[in-house]
Protein backbone atom coordinates (compact mmCIF):
# COMPACT_ATOMS: atom_id res chain seq x y z
CA UNK A 1 0.00 0.00 0.00
CA UNK A 2 1.34 3.22 -0.82
CA UNK A 3 2.02 6.23 1.66
CA UNK A 4 -0.71 8.80 2.08
CA UNK A 5 0.25 10.88 -0.78
CA UNK A 6 -1.08 8.27 -3.11
CA UNK A 7 -4.26 7.46 -1.61
CA UNK A 8 -7.46 9.12 -3.75
CA UNK A 9 -9.90 10.72 -2.00
CA UNK A 10 -13.60 10.64 -3.02
CA UNK A 11 -16.11 12.90 -1.78
CA UNK A 12 -19.58 12.61 -2.46
CA UNK A 13 -22.05 15.25 -3.88
CA UNK A 14 -23.90 15.31 -0.74
CA UNK A 15 -20.74 15.68 1.83
CA UNK A 16 -19.17 18.38 -0.19
CA UNK A 17 -22.04 20.38 -0.91
CA UNK A 18 -23.56 20.41 2.75
CA UNK A 19 -20.04 22.07 3.75
CA UNK A 20 -19.73 24.64 1.09
CA UNK A 21 -23.29 25.98 1.83
CA UNK A 22 -22.56 25.98 5.65
CA UNK A 23 -19.63 28.27 4.71
CA UNK A 24 -21.65 30.58 2.82
CA UNK A 25 -24.14 30.66 5.82
CA UNK A 26 -21.39 32.16 7.86
CA UNK A 27 -19.62 34.14 4.99
CA UNK A 28 -18.24 36.46 7.76
CA UNK A 29 -16.68 33.70 10.05
CA UNK A 30 -14.28 30.81 9.92
CA UNK A 31 -16.15 27.56 9.75
CA UNK A 32 -15.15 23.66 9.92
CA UNK A 33 -17.17 20.22 9.54
CA UNK A 34 -15.99 16.73 9.88
CA UNK A 35 -15.82 13.78 6.92
CA UNK A 36 -18.29 10.94 7.56
CA UNK A 37 -16.91 7.99 5.58
CA UNK A 38 -14.81 4.83 5.62
CA UNK A 39 -11.92 3.15 2.95
CA UNK A 40 -13.91 1.91 0.14
CA UNK A 41 -14.42 -2.11 0.30
CA UNK A 42 -13.11 -2.26 -3.30
CA UNK A 43 -10.29 -0.61 -3.44
CA UNK A 44 -7.90 0.11 -0.51
CA UNK A 45 -5.96 3.02 -2.26
CA UNK A 46 -8.82 5.40 -1.70
CA UNK A 47 -11.12 6.80 0.74
CA UNK A 48 -14.78 7.40 0.07
CA UNK A 49 -16.33 10.82 1.76
CA UNK A 50 -19.93 9.32 2.17
CA UNK A 51 -21.28 12.47 4.03
CA UNK A 52 -20.43 15.59 6.44
CA UNK A 53 -21.26 16.87 9.56
CA UNK A 54 -20.93 20.77 9.50
CA UNK A 55 -19.49 21.25 13.07
CA UNK A 56 -18.90 25.57 14.19
CA UNK A 57 -19.28 28.81 13.30
CA UNK A 58 -17.94 30.74 16.43
CA UNK A 59 -15.31 29.57 18.88
CA UNK A 60 -13.86 26.61 16.44
CA UNK A 61 -11.02 26.53 19.68
CA UNK A 62 -13.03 25.88 21.98
CA UNK A 63 -12.31 21.84 23.26
CA UNK A 64 -16.22 20.90 25.22
CA UNK A 65 -18.48 21.46 22.17
CA UNK A 66 -16.04 19.97 19.90
CA UNK A 67 -15.47 16.73 22.31
CA UNK A 68 -19.34 15.73 22.51
CA UNK A 69 -19.73 16.54 18.90
CA UNK A 70 -17.13 14.11 17.88
CA UNK A 71 -18.67 11.64 20.64
CA UNK A 72 -22.16 12.04 19.26
CA UNK A 73 -21.06 12.08 15.55
CA UNK A 74 -18.84 8.80 15.99
CA UNK A 75 -22.02 7.18 17.88
CA UNK A 76 -24.55 7.90 15.10
CA UNK A 77 -22.51 6.58 12.30
CA UNK A 78 -21.08 3.83 13.65
CA UNK A 79 -24.29 1.92 12.96
CA UNK A 80 -23.86 2.48 9.43
CA UNK A 81 -20.23 1.34 9.04
CA UNK A 82 -18.77 4.71 8.94
CA UNK A 83 -16.74 6.55 10.63
CA UNK A 84 -15.01 10.22 10.86
CA UNK A 85 -12.46 10.20 8.30
CA UNK A 86 -11.23 13.83 7.96
CA UNK A 87 -12.30 17.26 8.37
CA UNK A 88 -12.86 20.25 6.67
CA UNK A 89 -11.89 24.09 7.39
CA UNK A 90 -13.01 27.25 5.81
CA UNK A 91 -10.72 30.41 6.84
CA UNK A 92 -12.57 33.94 7.95
CA UNK A 93 -10.95 35.55 5.24
CA UNK A 94 -11.08 35.26 1.62
CA UNK A 95 -7.69 35.00 0.62
CA UNK A 96 -6.20 33.01 3.83
CA UNK A 97 -5.03 30.17 2.22
CA UNK A 98 -3.15 28.81 5.29
CA UNK A 99 -3.82 26.26 7.81
CA UNK A 100 -4.36 27.46 11.29
CA UNK A 101 -3.19 26.01 14.50
CA UNK A 102 -6.94 24.69 15.37
CA UNK A 103 -6.97 23.18 11.79
CA UNK A 104 -4.15 20.97 12.56
CA UNK A 105 -5.00 19.91 16.23
CA UNK A 106 -8.23 18.62 15.05
CA UNK A 107 -6.77 16.94 12.16
CA UNK A 108 -3.87 15.69 13.96
CA UNK A 109 -6.68 14.08 16.82
CA UNK A 110 -8.94 12.71 13.81
CA UNK A 111 -5.79 10.70 12.32
CA UNK A 112 -4.90 9.17 15.49
CA UNK A 113 -8.55 7.32 15.13
CA UNK A 114 -7.92 7.36 11.29
CA UNK A 115 -4.60 8.01 10.14
CA UNK A 116 -5.54 8.82 6.12
CA UNK A 117 -7.61 11.38 7.49
CA UNK A 118 -7.50 14.42 5.39
CA UNK A 119 -7.80 18.58 5.80
CA UNK A 120 -10.13 19.76 3.34
CA UNK A 121 -9.66 23.66 2.78
CA UNK A 122 -12.41 25.95 1.50
CA UNK A 123 -10.54 27.82 -1.63
CA UNK A 124 -12.43 30.96 -1.76
CA UNK A 125 -11.16 32.16 -5.16
CA UNK A 126 -12.44 28.36 -6.73
CA UNK A 127 -15.89 29.49 -5.26
CA UNK A 128 -15.66 33.02 -6.79
CA UNK A 129 -14.95 31.24 -9.55
CA UNK A 130 -17.90 28.72 -9.58
CA UNK A 131 -20.43 31.16 -10.13
CA UNK A 132 -19.14 32.35 -13.47
CA UNK A 133 -19.04 28.37 -14.42
CA UNK A 134 -15.20 28.00 -14.85
CA UNK A 135 -14.96 25.40 -11.93
CA UNK A 136 -14.63 21.93 -12.55
CA UNK A 137 -12.84 20.82 -9.54
CA UNK A 138 -13.80 20.60 -6.28
CA UNK A 139 -13.51 24.14 -4.53
CA UNK A 140 -11.47 22.44 -1.64
CA UNK A 141 -7.48 22.58 -1.05
CA UNK A 142 -7.09 18.66 0.02
CA UNK A 143 -4.12 18.16 2.89
CA UNK A 144 -2.35 15.64 4.21
CA UNK A 145 0.00 14.16 6.92
CA UNK A 146 3.44 13.87 5.28
CA UNK A 147 6.05 11.07 6.77
CA UNK A 148 6.95 13.96 9.28
CA UNK A 149 3.47 14.00 10.44
CA UNK A 150 3.17 18.09 9.10
CA UNK A 151 0.31 18.78 7.12
CA UNK A 152 0.94 20.07 3.47
CA UNK A 153 -1.18 20.73 0.72
CA UNK A 154 -1.63 18.45 -2.14
CA UNK A 155 -0.16 19.60 -5.28
CA UNK A 156 -1.35 22.82 -6.98
CA UNK A 157 -3.71 20.67 -8.91
CA UNK A 158 -5.04 18.05 -5.98
CA UNK A 159 -7.54 17.58 -8.20
CA UNK A 160 -6.05 14.63 -9.17
CA UNK A 161 -6.51 13.05 -5.37
CA UNK A 162 -9.32 14.80 -4.04
CA UNK A 163 -12.64 13.70 -6.52
CA UNK A 164 -16.04 14.56 -6.89
CA UNK A 165 -17.46 11.76 -6.50
CA UNK A 166 -20.76 12.59 -8.95
CA UNK A 167 -18.91 15.28 -11.87
CA UNK A 168 -22.02 17.09 -11.89
CA UNK A 169 -21.77 18.56 -7.97
CA UNK A 170 -20.40 22.02 -9.36
CA UNK A 171 -23.48 22.26 -11.28
CA UNK A 172 -25.86 21.38 -8.48
CA UNK A 173 -24.03 23.29 -6.09
CA UNK A 174 -24.13 26.22 -8.09
CA UNK A 175 -27.62 25.92 -8.45
CA UNK A 176 -27.90 25.64 -4.81
CA UNK A 177 -25.82 29.09 -4.04
CA UNK A 178 -28.70 31.12 -6.40
CA UNK A 179 -31.55 30.04 -4.81
CA UNK A 180 -30.12 30.41 -1.38
CA UNK A 181 -30.30 27.06 -0.38
CA UNK A 182 -27.33 27.82 2.49
CA UNK A 183 -29.89 29.32 4.70
CA UNK A 184 -31.06 25.86 5.36
CA UNK A 185 -28.05 24.52 6.75
CA UNK A 186 -27.43 23.53 10.44
CA UNK A 187 -25.04 23.02 11.88
CA UNK A 188 -23.41 21.71 15.99
CA UNK A 189 -23.75 25.33 17.24
CA UNK A 190 -27.01 25.85 16.51
CA UNK A 191 -27.77 22.45 17.68
CA UNK A 192 -25.98 23.17 21.24
CA UNK A 193 -28.43 26.62 21.59
CA UNK A 194 -31.58 24.38 20.58
CA UNK A 195 -31.52 21.05 20.13
CA UNK A 196 -34.44 20.88 18.03
CA UNK A 197 -32.01 21.92 15.22
CA UNK A 198 -30.78 18.67 13.54
CA UNK A 199 -27.02 18.74 12.88
CA UNK A 200 -27.85 15.87 10.19
CA UNK A 201 -30.04 18.22 7.97
CA UNK A 202 -32.36 15.53 6.67
CA UNK A 203 -34.56 16.89 4.23
CA UNK A 204 -32.10 19.31 3.16
CA UNK A 205 -31.00 17.68 -0.66
CA UNK A 206 -35.01 16.54 -0.96
CA UNK B 1 -25.39 42.56 22.47
CA UNK B 2 -28.76 41.76 21.33
CA UNK B 3 -31.60 40.42 24.01
CA UNK B 4 -34.18 37.36 23.17
CA UNK B 5 -37.33 39.65 23.09
CA UNK B 6 -35.10 42.23 20.92
CA UNK B 7 -33.74 39.28 18.32
CA UNK B 8 -37.36 37.74 17.90
CA UNK B 9 -38.58 41.26 17.14
CA UNK B 10 -35.91 41.93 14.50
CA UNK B 11 -36.71 38.08 12.90
CA UNK B 12 -39.82 38.84 12.80
CA UNK B 13 -40.23 42.55 11.26
CA UNK B 14 -37.10 40.54 8.93
CA UNK B 15 -39.61 37.99 8.05
CA UNK B 16 -41.99 40.73 7.00
CA UNK B 17 -40.48 42.84 5.13
CA UNK B 18 -38.24 39.86 2.91
CA UNK B 19 -41.97 39.11 2.23
CA UNK B 20 -43.44 42.10 0.75
CA UNK B 21 -45.40 43.01 3.67
CA UNK B 22 -43.96 46.54 4.94
CA UNK B 23 -42.76 47.71 7.72
CA UNK B 24 -39.14 48.65 6.13
CA UNK B 25 -38.36 51.85 7.75
CA UNK B 26 -39.25 50.51 11.12
CA UNK B 27 -36.92 47.18 10.47
CA UNK B 28 -34.36 49.37 9.14
CA UNK B 29 -34.64 52.04 12.61
CA UNK B 30 -34.21 48.58 14.74
CA UNK B 31 -31.33 47.37 12.84
CA UNK B 32 -29.64 51.20 13.59
CA UNK B 33 -30.48 50.59 17.01
CA UNK B 34 -29.64 47.19 18.19
CA UNK B 35 -26.32 47.31 15.93
CA UNK B 36 -26.82 44.45 13.93
CA UNK B 37 -24.87 43.23 11.10
CA UNK B 38 -27.84 42.21 8.43
CA UNK B 39 -26.00 44.30 5.69
CA UNK B 40 -27.81 42.27 2.43
CA UNK B 41 -31.40 42.91 3.77
CA UNK B 42 -30.54 46.55 5.25
CA UNK B 43 -29.04 47.09 1.34
CA UNK B 44 -32.00 45.66 -0.76
CA UNK B 45 -34.33 47.09 0.88
CA UNK B 46 -32.94 50.86 1.87
CA UNK B 47 -32.01 51.26 -1.78
CA UNK B 48 -35.81 51.00 -2.66
CA UNK B 49 -36.60 53.40 -0.45
CA UNK B 50 -34.00 55.72 -1.36
CA UNK B 51 -34.63 55.36 -5.41
CA UNK B 52 -38.45 55.78 -5.23
CA UNK B 53 -37.96 59.50 -4.38
CA UNK B 54 -41.72 59.77 -2.93
CA UNK B 55 -40.84 57.40 -0.25
CA UNK B 56 -37.13 59.69 0.27
CA UNK B 57 -38.83 62.72 1.10
CA UNK B 58 -41.47 60.95 3.40
CA UNK B 59 -38.14 60.91 5.71
CA UNK B 60 -37.41 64.44 5.95
CA UNK B 61 -33.91 64.86 7.62
CA UNK B 62 -33.74 61.13 7.98
CA UNK B 63 -33.13 60.60 4.73
CA UNK B 64 -29.11 61.27 5.56
CA UNK B 65 -29.37 58.92 8.18
CA UNK B 66 -30.74 56.44 5.63
CA UNK B 67 -28.28 57.12 3.44
CA UNK B 68 -25.34 56.30 6.04
CA UNK B 69 -26.89 53.34 7.11
CA UNK B 70 -27.28 51.61 3.63
CA UNK B 71 -23.98 53.36 3.02
CA UNK B 72 -22.20 50.96 5.28
CA UNK B 73 -24.20 47.44 4.35
CA UNK B 74 -23.37 48.21 0.66
CA UNK B 75 -19.74 48.41 1.98
CA UNK B 76 -20.44 45.40 3.77
CA UNK B 77 -21.85 43.48 1.05
CA UNK B 78 -18.62 44.98 -1.46
CA UNK B 79 -21.25 46.91 -3.12
CA UNK B 80 -18.77 49.71 -3.82
CA UNK B 81 -20.33 51.19 -6.88
CA UNK B 82 -23.30 51.87 -4.73
CA UNK B 83 -21.54 53.04 -1.83
CA UNK B 84 -19.80 56.21 -3.73
CA UNK B 85 -22.84 57.25 -5.77
CA UNK B 86 -24.24 57.67 -2.18
CA UNK B 87 -21.31 59.25 -1.02
CA UNK B 88 -21.58 61.95 -3.66
CA UNK B 89 -24.54 63.06 -1.99
CA UNK B 90 -23.58 63.89 1.15
CA UNK B 91 -22.54 67.69 2.66
CA UNK B 92 -18.94 68.04 3.82
CA UNK B 93 -19.10 66.77 7.87
CA UNK B 94 -16.37 64.77 9.87
CA UNK B 95 -19.36 61.70 9.61
CA UNK B 96 -18.72 61.94 5.77
CA UNK B 97 -15.29 61.78 6.18
CA UNK B 98 -15.79 58.19 8.58
CA UNK B 99 -17.84 56.90 5.31
CA UNK B 100 -15.03 57.75 3.22
CA UNK B 101 -12.44 56.39 5.15
CA UNK B 102 -14.63 52.99 5.28
CA UNK B 103 -14.72 53.14 1.59
CA UNK B 104 -10.98 53.01 1.34
CA UNK B 105 -11.28 50.09 3.56
CA UNK B 106 -14.13 48.07 1.93
CA UNK B 107 -11.86 48.56 -1.33
CA UNK B 108 -8.66 47.05 0.17
CA UNK B 109 -6.50 50.17 0.07
CA UNK B 110 -4.80 49.93 3.21
CA UNK B 111 -2.36 52.45 3.97
CA UNK B 112 -4.91 55.06 2.20
CA UNK B 113 -7.14 54.00 4.66
CA UNK B 114 -4.80 54.16 7.58
CA UNK B 115 -3.79 57.64 7.07
CA UNK B 116 -7.29 58.77 6.81
CA UNK B 117 -8.59 57.33 10.22
CA UNK B 118 -5.09 58.58 11.64
CA UNK B 119 -5.91 62.59 10.71
CA UNK B 120 -9.30 61.81 11.72
CA UNK B 121 -7.64 60.75 15.41
CA UNK B 122 -5.81 63.47 15.65
CA UNK B 123 -8.80 65.30 15.83
CA UNK B 124 -11.15 63.26 17.51
CA UNK B 125 -8.46 61.44 19.88
CA UNK B 126 -11.42 59.38 22.10
CA UNK B 127 -13.47 58.55 18.94
CA UNK B 128 -14.57 54.71 19.67
CA UNK B 129 -15.87 53.89 16.14
CA UNK B 130 -12.06 54.96 14.29
CA UNK B 131 -10.10 53.13 16.88
CA UNK B 132 -12.34 49.79 16.25
CA UNK B 133 -11.97 50.62 12.84
CA UNK B 134 -8.21 50.30 12.57
CA UNK B 135 -8.50 46.99 14.58
CA UNK B 136 -11.05 45.54 12.16
CA UNK B 137 -8.42 46.48 9.44
CA UNK B 138 -5.72 44.97 11.14
CA UNK B 139 -8.14 41.82 11.33
CA UNK B 140 -8.62 42.02 8.26
CA UNK B 141 -4.93 41.86 6.70
CA UNK B 142 -4.79 38.56 8.74
CA UNK B 143 -2.51 40.70 11.73
CA UNK B 144 -3.58 38.94 14.24
CA UNK B 145 -0.55 40.68 16.71
CA UNK B 146 -1.39 44.01 15.36
CA UNK B 147 -5.32 43.81 15.98
CA UNK B 148 -4.25 42.73 19.81
CA UNK B 149 -2.19 45.01 20.21
CA UNK B 150 -5.00 48.39 19.25
CA UNK B 151 -7.56 46.65 20.88
CA UNK B 152 -5.82 46.12 24.53
CA UNK B 153 -4.41 49.82 23.99
CA UNK B 154 -8.60 50.94 22.99
CA UNK B 155 -9.47 48.97 26.30
CA UNK B 156 -6.18 50.41 28.61
CA UNK B 157 -8.97 53.73 28.01
CA UNK B 158 -12.33 52.50 27.41
CA UNK B 159 -12.04 49.41 29.67
CA UNK B 160 -15.85 49.37 29.94
CA UNK B 161 -16.83 48.30 26.93
CA UNK B 162 -17.47 44.84 26.95
CA UNK B 163 -18.01 43.94 23.39
CA UNK B 164 -14.48 44.79 23.04
CA UNK B 165 -12.96 42.58 25.65
CA UNK B 166 -15.44 39.72 24.19
CA UNK B 167 -14.11 40.78 20.73
CA UNK B 168 -10.37 40.68 22.09
CA UNK B 169 -11.25 37.35 23.98
CA UNK B 170 -12.56 35.91 20.75
CA UNK B 171 -9.58 36.55 18.68
CA UNK B 172 -7.27 35.52 21.88
CA UNK B 173 -9.23 31.75 21.19
CA UNK B 174 -9.09 31.94 17.79
CA UNK B 175 -5.24 32.31 18.11
CA UNK B 176 -5.42 29.64 21.01
CA UNK B 177 -4.16 31.89 23.62
CA UNK B 178 -6.60 30.39 26.38
CA UNK B 179 -4.80 32.04 28.88
CA UNK B 180 -5.35 35.51 27.38
CA UNK B 181 -8.83 34.58 26.87
CA UNK B 182 -9.61 33.50 30.50
CA UNK B 183 -8.23 36.84 31.39
CA UNK B 184 -10.44 38.55 29.18
CA UNK B 185 -13.39 36.40 30.30
CA UNK B 186 -12.17 37.46 34.33
CA UNK B 187 -12.63 40.94 33.30
CA UNK B 188 -16.61 40.48 31.53
CA UNK B 189 -17.21 38.55 34.70
CA UNK B 190 -16.60 40.85 37.18
CA UNK B 191 -18.03 43.75 35.75
CA UNK B 192 -21.28 41.90 34.52
CA UNK B 193 -21.37 38.77 36.95
CA UNK B 194 -25.00 38.01 36.16
CA UNK B 195 -24.40 37.67 32.48
CA UNK B 196 -24.60 33.83 32.02
CA UNK B 197 -22.48 33.95 28.46
CA UNK B 198 -19.47 35.08 30.02
CA UNK B 199 -19.56 32.56 33.00
CA UNK B 200 -20.19 29.85 30.18
CA UNK B 201 -17.40 31.18 27.90
CA UNK B 202 -14.99 31.43 30.66
CA UNK B 203 -15.69 27.64 31.46
CA UNK B 204 -15.28 26.43 27.83
CA UNK B 205 -11.55 28.18 28.37
CA UNK B 206 -10.84 26.92 31.55
CA UNK B 207 -11.74 23.06 30.28
CA UNK B 208 -9.49 23.77 27.31
CA UNK B 209 -6.33 25.16 29.18
CA UNK B 210 -6.98 21.67 31.21
CA UNK B 211 -5.18 20.41 34.42
CA UNK B 212 -7.34 19.00 37.79
CA UNK B 213 -7.80 23.27 38.86
CA UNK B 214 -9.00 24.46 35.82
CA UNK B 215 -11.80 21.45 35.42
CA UNK B 216 -12.76 21.72 38.79
CA UNK B 217 -13.46 25.61 37.76
CA UNK B 218 -14.66 25.24 35.07
CA UNK B 219 -17.36 22.72 36.72
CA UNK B 220 -18.16 25.90 39.13
CA UNK B 221 -18.54 28.23 36.44
CA UNK B 222 -20.91 25.77 34.23
CA UNK B 223 -22.82 25.47 37.19
CA UNK B 224 -22.83 29.00 37.83
CA UNK B 225 -24.56 29.28 34.22
CA UNK B 226 -26.86 26.53 34.85
CA UNK B 227 -27.99 28.52 37.91
CA UNK B 228 -28.31 31.97 35.96
CA UNK B 229 -30.18 30.29 32.98
CA UNK B 230 -32.45 28.47 35.41
CA UNK B 231 -31.09 25.14 33.81
CA UNK B 232 -31.64 25.66 30.02
CA UNK B 233 -28.86 25.92 29.09
CA UNK B 234 -27.78 22.64 26.97
CA UNK B 235 -24.05 23.66 26.91
CA UNK B 236 -23.19 24.30 30.09
CA UNK B 237 -25.30 20.70 31.18
CA UNK B 238 -22.91 18.88 28.53
CA UNK B 239 -19.85 21.05 30.03
CA UNK B 240 -20.82 19.31 33.72
CA UNK B 241 -20.48 16.33 32.37
CA UNK B 242 -17.33 16.70 30.62
CA UNK B 243 -15.87 17.85 33.38
CA UNK B 244 -17.17 14.69 35.67
CA UNK B 245 -15.56 12.31 33.24
CA UNK B 246 -12.13 14.60 32.90
CA UNK B 247 -11.83 14.95 36.46
CA UNK B 248 -12.54 11.49 37.35
CA UNK B 249 -9.86 10.48 35.01
CA UNK B 250 -7.25 12.83 36.07
CA UNK B 251 -8.18 11.48 39.92
CA UNK B 252 -7.90 7.62 38.61
CA UNK B 253 -5.52 5.83 41.13
CA UNK B 254 -5.26 9.12 43.56
CA UNK B 255 -6.20 9.53 46.98
CA UNK B 256 -9.68 9.76 48.31
CA UNK B 257 -9.66 13.32 48.35
CA UNK B 258 -9.29 13.70 44.95
CA UNK B 259 -11.40 11.14 43.95
CA UNK B 260 -14.49 13.04 45.75
CA UNK B 261 -13.82 15.90 43.57
CA UNK B 262 -15.95 13.77 40.46
CA UNK B 263 -19.34 14.47 42.31
CA UNK B 264 -20.87 12.13 40.63
CA UNK B 265 -24.23 13.45 42.01
CA UNK B 266 -23.73 16.94 39.78
CA UNK B 267 -22.98 14.89 36.88
CA UNK B 268 -25.74 12.46 37.56
CA UNK B 269 -28.25 16.08 37.91
CA UNK B 270 -26.99 16.86 34.70
CA UNK B 271 -27.41 13.90 32.71
CA UNK B 272 -31.13 13.70 33.55
CA UNK B 273 -31.31 17.16 32.65
CA UNK B 274 -30.09 16.78 29.31
CA UNK B 275 -32.26 13.73 29.28
CA UNK B 276 -35.34 14.92 30.04
CA UNK B 277 -34.43 18.14 27.65
CA UNK B 278 -33.54 15.73 24.73
CA UNK B 279 -36.85 13.48 25.05
CA UNK B 280 -39.26 16.75 24.93
CA UNK B 281 -37.53 18.38 22.18
CA UNK B 282 -35.61 16.07 19.96
CA UNK B 283 -36.65 12.84 20.55
CA UNK B 284 -34.92 11.45 17.33
CA UNK B 285 -31.38 12.32 19.30
CA UNK B 286 -32.05 10.66 22.61
CA UNK B 287 -30.27 7.94 21.75
CA UNK B 288 -26.95 9.52 20.78
CA UNK B 289 -27.54 11.16 23.77
CA UNK B 290 -27.45 8.33 26.36
CA UNK B 291 -24.58 6.82 24.67
CA UNK B 292 -22.63 9.72 24.67
CA UNK B 293 -23.35 10.63 28.33
CA UNK B 294 -22.20 6.47 28.87
CA UNK B 295 -19.01 6.86 26.66
CA UNK B 296 -18.11 9.46 29.32
CA UNK B 297 -19.04 8.14 32.66
CA UNK B 298 -16.44 4.93 31.43
CA UNK B 299 -14.53 7.54 30.14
Amino acid sequence: MGSNGELKYEISQNAYIKLVLHSLRHKTAAVNGVLVGRISPKDDGVVEISDSVPLFHSNLALLPPLEISLIMIEEHYVAQGLSIVGYFHANERFDDVELCGVAKNIGDHISRYFPQAPILLLNNKKLEALSKGKERSPVMQLCVKDASKNWRVVGADGGSKLLLKEPSANVVLSDYISSEKWKDVTDVDDHLDDVTKDWLNPGLFN
Amino acid sequence: MVTKTEEIQLNQLENQVENGGGGVWEYLCLVRKLKVRRSEIVLKHGLSILNDSGKRSALGPDEWTLYEQVAIAAMDCQSLGVAQVLKKKFPESKRVGKLEALLLEAKGMWEEAEKAYTSLLEDNPLDQVIHKRKVAMAKAQGKSSLAIEHLNKYLEVFMADHDAWRELAEIYVSLQMYKQAAFCYEELILTQPTLPLYHLAYADVLYTIGGLENLIAARKYYAATIDLTGGKSTRALLGICLCGSAIAQISKGRNKEDKDMAAPELQSLAATALEREYKQKAPAKLNLLTSALRNLKIA
